[in-house]
């Protein structure tokens, strides 16, 4: 078993040459997405080349980190073998987020009870270090700015 | 070139689902016994033996329980026959409905007469693989997505914000499918279900419910599709493939936010209509793949037969049997149980069924043209990755 799995009953991401570079920015508290270079178009999940174009140029690009729920799911059940890492965090909130360039990501809603979280609620996202390799991204409720 | 009315279901079998396996010491049965019970099925309703299936063509769908990569000859060898060619099916559970398209193919091609597609699955018996596609495993499962169900609950809450869709609406669905369940003597899920019991089962992915979900069985299918020559020699009339359409990986506006409210089966659904000639008025009852009810209204939406979010044709239409568009005239594989990849077979099934006049207690009057789809895969941020409609006739 991987190191980091003995670490955490959750499943963990691969990190890998595709996907590093994601997980080491997120370790370092920074949103990451691909950016196509050629057409501009965002990329996301990681890929080789551009969904839109084909290009094989490809920038991680920092993003605001800001966004709103697209849609979202209260998890009530384990289903699966796999899954039994989160018996214990049941019930809690997966969300669709549409980030403010476009993207739209899979991640969970923390920070608010389950009931405050709404179709387009405004959203901003955290770190949560799990490893010394993987920090997973999730979001939060905008705070008010200062 | 068109290969519309050129190929045919000739015959089909299917072994009856069962649950076994899930308690511990329990009676349990292999997949390869489902998978040979149901080819034998299909064998004896055609008339043939393996001997005939010998130098043609063979089609076996991969599951997720048994993701083995030379699966197609193993199930040659499970069989006992030495086809000619194999296929392979990888879109899940949309494969039954695009392998009679790639038979369909093979057979015009004049490379073989007649393939047999198999499928067969026993999530009880084989344990889950726990193989997933990356972004999946990356990106969804670390944040404690729990397959399908939570994936379409996403689906399904924004169709509901959207459009106002009620529960009202998705439990005429599940009510009318297990109407045609109840007479349908091997549905699993017979006993009459109210739109309470519906709206009432319990939360999984809110909002996503017990009974808005398919449920997982053992169990084998077959069909065996032959040019319209080789039907004639057949005893059973043969149901013609009419119109077809396959779209994988629809993207609906920008990929990295693709609608995910739209289905592939819009794309697929215009190519098959196109192929067919045939219109929404034509089509006599649909099959629609039902892994989850929301899933079923949405395909109703992009296939065509109403505008995207017109809550009040679901109001207004008679989904039974007897009604103004039939669908899941079995009770679909809500009711009938989902053999992993293997279950989208039997809407196939289902069609040729009501197309040789064989409904039972269930039988569309007059059923000349019917409409069954494939769906496969979840994919990130998204709904079905593969989706594949067919529109078959009793004439050509």
């Amino acid at each position: 078993m991987p190191e980091d799995q003995k670490e955490s009953a959750k499943p963990l991401p691969q990190s890998n040459s595709l996907t590093q570079p994601f997980w080491d920015s997120a370790t370092k508290k920074k949103l990451v997405i691909q950016r196509c270079k050629s057409c501009d178009s965002w990329v996301w999940c990681p890929r080789p080349s551009c969904s839109t174009c084909g290009g094989e140029q490809l920038e991680w690009t920092p993003v605001s980190g800001r966004g709103a729920v697209y849609s979202f799911t209260v998890i009530r059940e384990v289903v699966g073998r796999g899954g039994r890492g989160f018996e214990k965090e049941i019930p809690y909130v997966v969300a669709w987020i549409d980030l403010e360039e476009g993207p739209r990501i899979c991640s969970n809603v923390v920070g608010c009870s389950l009931d405050d979280v709404y179709i387009g609620m405004p959203v901003e996202v955290l770190f949560e270090n799990v490893t010394a390799q993987i920090t997973l991204p999730k979001f939060r409720p905008l705070q008010a700015s200062v | 070139m068109s290969i519309k009315g050129k190929a045919a279901i000739v015959a089909f079998g299917e072994t009856p689902v069962d649950r076994l396996g899930r308690k511990p010491g329990e009676r349990r049965i292999t997949m390869p016994e489902y998978l040979s019970r149901a080819a034998r099925l299909a064998l004896e309703d055609a008339g043939l033996t393996k001997r005939d299936l010998d130098g043609q063509g063979l089609g076996a769908i991969y599951s997720t329980n048994y993701p083995q990569p030379f699966w197609p000859e193993e199930a040659a060898e499970i069989l006992g026959i030495s086809p000619g060619l194999l296929l392979g099916g990888g879109a899940g559970g949309a494969s039954g409905v695009s392998l009679l398209a790639q038979a369909a193919a093979v057979i015009n091609s004049g490379l073989v007469e007649i393939v047999l597609c198999v499928a067969a699955a026993a999530p009880f018996v084989d344990s889950y693989t726990g193989i997933h596609p990356g972004d999946t495993r990356d990106f969804e499962i670390p944040y404690g997505m729990m397959g399908p169900n939570s994936k379409i609950a996403l689906v399904m809450r924004r169709h509901m914000h959207e459009y106002g869709t009620s529960l009202g609406h998705l439990a005429k669905i599940a009510v009318t499918s297990r109407l045609h369940a109840s007479l349908n003597p091997s549905a699993y899920l017979r006993s009459p279900l109210t739109a309470e019991e519906y709206k009432n089962s319990r939360l999984i992915a809110d909002p996503i419910r017990l009974l808005d979900c398919v449920m997982p069985a053992n169990g084998g299918k077959a069909f065996i599709v032959a040019s319209p020559e080789r039907a004639k020699t057949l005893p059973k009339p043969p149901v013609f493939l009419l119109g077809f359409g396959e779209r994988d990986n629809p993207v609906f506006g920008a990929s990295s936010h693709s609608n995910a409210l739209i289905m592939g089966v819009r794309e697929a659904g215009e190519t098959a209509f196109q192929m067919a000639g045939v219109t929404r008025k034509d089509i006599d009852f649909l099959e629609l793949y039902d892994d989850y009810i929301i899933i079923v209204l949405m395909q109703i939406e992009d296939l065509g037969f109403c505008q995207k979010g017109d809550g009040k044709f679901f109001e207004s239409t008679d989904f039974t049997y007897k009604g103004d568009l039939p669908i899941q005239t079995g009770g679909g594989m809500i009711n009938c149980g989902q053999p992993s990849t293997a279950g989208g077979v039997g809407l196939l099934i289902e069609s040729a069924r009501q197309l040789r006049g064989k409904g039972g207690q269930r039988q569309v009057k007059n059923a000349r043209t019917g409409l069954v789809t494939g769906l496969g895969g979840v994919a990130y941020g998204k709904n079905l990755g593969c989706t594949a409609v067919a529109i078959l006739g009793r004439e050509t």
